[in-house]
């Protein structure tokens, strides 16, 4: 999925620009917030995150296997979300993470001290001596975690593909400036495929188009995905019939699985009399498996589904005149 | 006084009338449940373009309005600069904080209400709740939960007061059917 990856000095408002970019995006904004959460469903110790995160990693000298593995848990759960969710990732060393990986962007958030001095002394109430410590410190730490996690220079400009300074730009501004970048650099048609071999092992549920029975299925599958609908395809077979010895006689595979919705999708564009097996197959499921929420989809509710967005284009052509709808 | 373009139309699902009485009707409603809050109304455009205009006017609470429009699908050959759903009129409206009222035209499949909830769920609005002028439940793929429904319709193709086919019938007083000739249905 597609990754923007935010790098951010202290002070230069890029926690807000992040916010603006993941809401207008539809993208999954991973912060501060986002990670604890992730952190505890994964039954961690909170006080562990705060060791292996921006401020903590570097601190020691010495660095054992045990505490290594630790900090190395961080961007492995980032890469994990980036498979199956567009992100917004704020620090974290993502511009290291995912340095060459295709479909991701790479933006610095920068302004001049002077700005940030001002900006963090009216947030956050501090003096000018005070803001400056506090940027000093920040600035040190995260510099620290891209260097100890990736041997990188977090300041070098050639690690971005974007750097926005704050000064003379309004929150606004910046969240339109990286939403046309990720337009122009069609971030989200980078097929799947690319940027998985570059972190993760290709799974059976990231193959091409090419693993769908025909083009209905390919077609509502595409439908899902512009409308960012999580999906499994073929992901179980749910046996019928069984002989004596346990020996499956009759299953069934429904073609689609949305998993937010907990409902299995089955297409048919077949002949009547192949639907009527379908359904007689479709009853004995639900009768076999009443928890089983699972809905049939038949050609004419695709169709309908088509005629919707004006994709039967032949009979409505003839009589509405036009030739592109 | 339509029919050089109703002819296409091949019954009347829910008239003027019972249109005007119900909104009525839902404006009450609404302005009840928000009757202690600065709601900020968000209509899904175009569909709900006539419905917002007329419920507003049933409202006796103070409201604030914005709009937001996503591109709907086209097919692969058509995509050509994403293959997502794409934005094409953001709020004017920071959210966050607010208490918003998302007004939709038609809920059909539920995906493109759903895409819409989950990005302003994203922006932290107070509390998030749908109103939709027409509820196609049969059709639903996508569980998105309706807080105020004008009517319930049943699986038919339905055009007018907002809803369109090919951008066409928006105009339509009433809500009716447009017969499968048009769509191209009838000829699959």
């Amino acid at each position: 999925m597609a990754v923007i990856t935010i790098s951010r000095e202290p002070g230069a408002f890029g926690e807000e620009v992040a916010a603006r970019v993941a809401g207008s995006l539809g993208f999954l904004l991973v912060d501060s917030a986002r990670l604890a959460q992730f952190w505890q469903e994964m039954d961690l110790d909170e006080d562990d995150l705060t060791k292996v995160d921006e401020g903590g990693v570097g601190e020691d000298r010495v660095i054992d296997g045990e505490h290594e593995a630790c900090i190395k848990m961080l961007p492995d759960l980032i890469a994990q979300l980036a498979e199956d969710h567009d992100l917004v990732v704020i620090g974290r060393g993502g511009q290291g993470l995912f340095q060459n990986r295709p479909g991701t962007l790479h933006v610095r958030v920068v302004a001049s001290r002077q700005f940030r001095i001002r900006q963090l002394q009216s947030h956050r109430n501090l003096s000018a001596r005070e803001a400056k410590r506090y940027i000093i410190d920040l600035e040190r730490q995260r510099s620290r975690y891209v260097r100890s996690l990736y041997r990188l220079n977090w300041a070098n400009p050639s690690l971005y593909d974007l750097t926005l300074r704050m000064d003379r730009l309004s929150i606004e501004a910046a969240m339109h400036l990286i939403v046309s970048a990720v337009d122009e650099m069609r971030l989200q048609q980078v097929p799947r495929r690319l940027i998985v071999k570059d972190l993760l092992p290709e799974t059976n549920e990231r193959k091409s188009d090419e693993r769908f029975a025909n083009d209905t299925e390919k077609e509502f599958a595409r439908f899902l995905e512009y409308y960012r609908i999580p999906y499994q395809y073929e992901p179980r077979t749910f046996p019928l019939e069984t002989d004596g010895q346990g020996k499956v006689l009759e299953a069934f595979t429904p073609d689609f699985y949305l998993p937010e919705q907990d409902l299995f999708i089955e297409l048919t564009t077949m002949k009547q009399s192949l639907v009527t097996r379908k359904n007689r197959k479709i009853r004995k499921l639900r009768r076999l498996h009443p928890e089983v929420n699972i809905r049939i989809f038949y050609q004419r509710d695709f169709y309908t589904l088509m005629a919707k967005y004006g994709l039967l284009a032949d009979a409505s052509n003839d009589i509405f005149g036009v030739t592109d709808p | 006084m339509l029919s050089h373009f109703d002819q296409y139309i091949s019954e009347i699902l829910i008239t003027e009338d019972a249109i005007a009485q119900r909104v009525a009707t839902m404006g009450i409603e609404i302005s009840v449940a928000y009757e202690n809050s600065l709601p900020i109304l968000v209509g899904v455009l175009k569909g709900s373009a006539l419905f917002m205009a007329d419920l507003v006017r049933h409202m006796d609470i103070p409201l604030e309005m914005d709009f937001m429009a996503v591109a709907g699908y086209t097919s692969h050959e058509q995509l050509q600069s994403s293959g997502a759903v794409r934005i094409t009129k953001d709020l004017d409206n920071i959210i966050e904080g607010r208490d918003v009222l998302l007004v939709e035209g038609i809920v059909d499949t539920g995906m493109t209400v759903g895409y819409i909830l989950r990005n302003l769920e994203a922006r932290q609005p107070r509390t998030i709740r749908l109103c939709t002028f027409l509820d196609k439940p049969a059709r639903r793929i996508v569980k998105v939960p309706v807080a105020f429904r004008g009517f319930e319709v049943p699986d038919r193709f339905v055009v007018g007061y907002g809803l369109d086919f090919r951008q066409l019938y928006r105009n339509l007083p009433y809500i009716g059917v447009l017969s499968g000739e048009a769509t191209g249905l009838n000829r699959q």
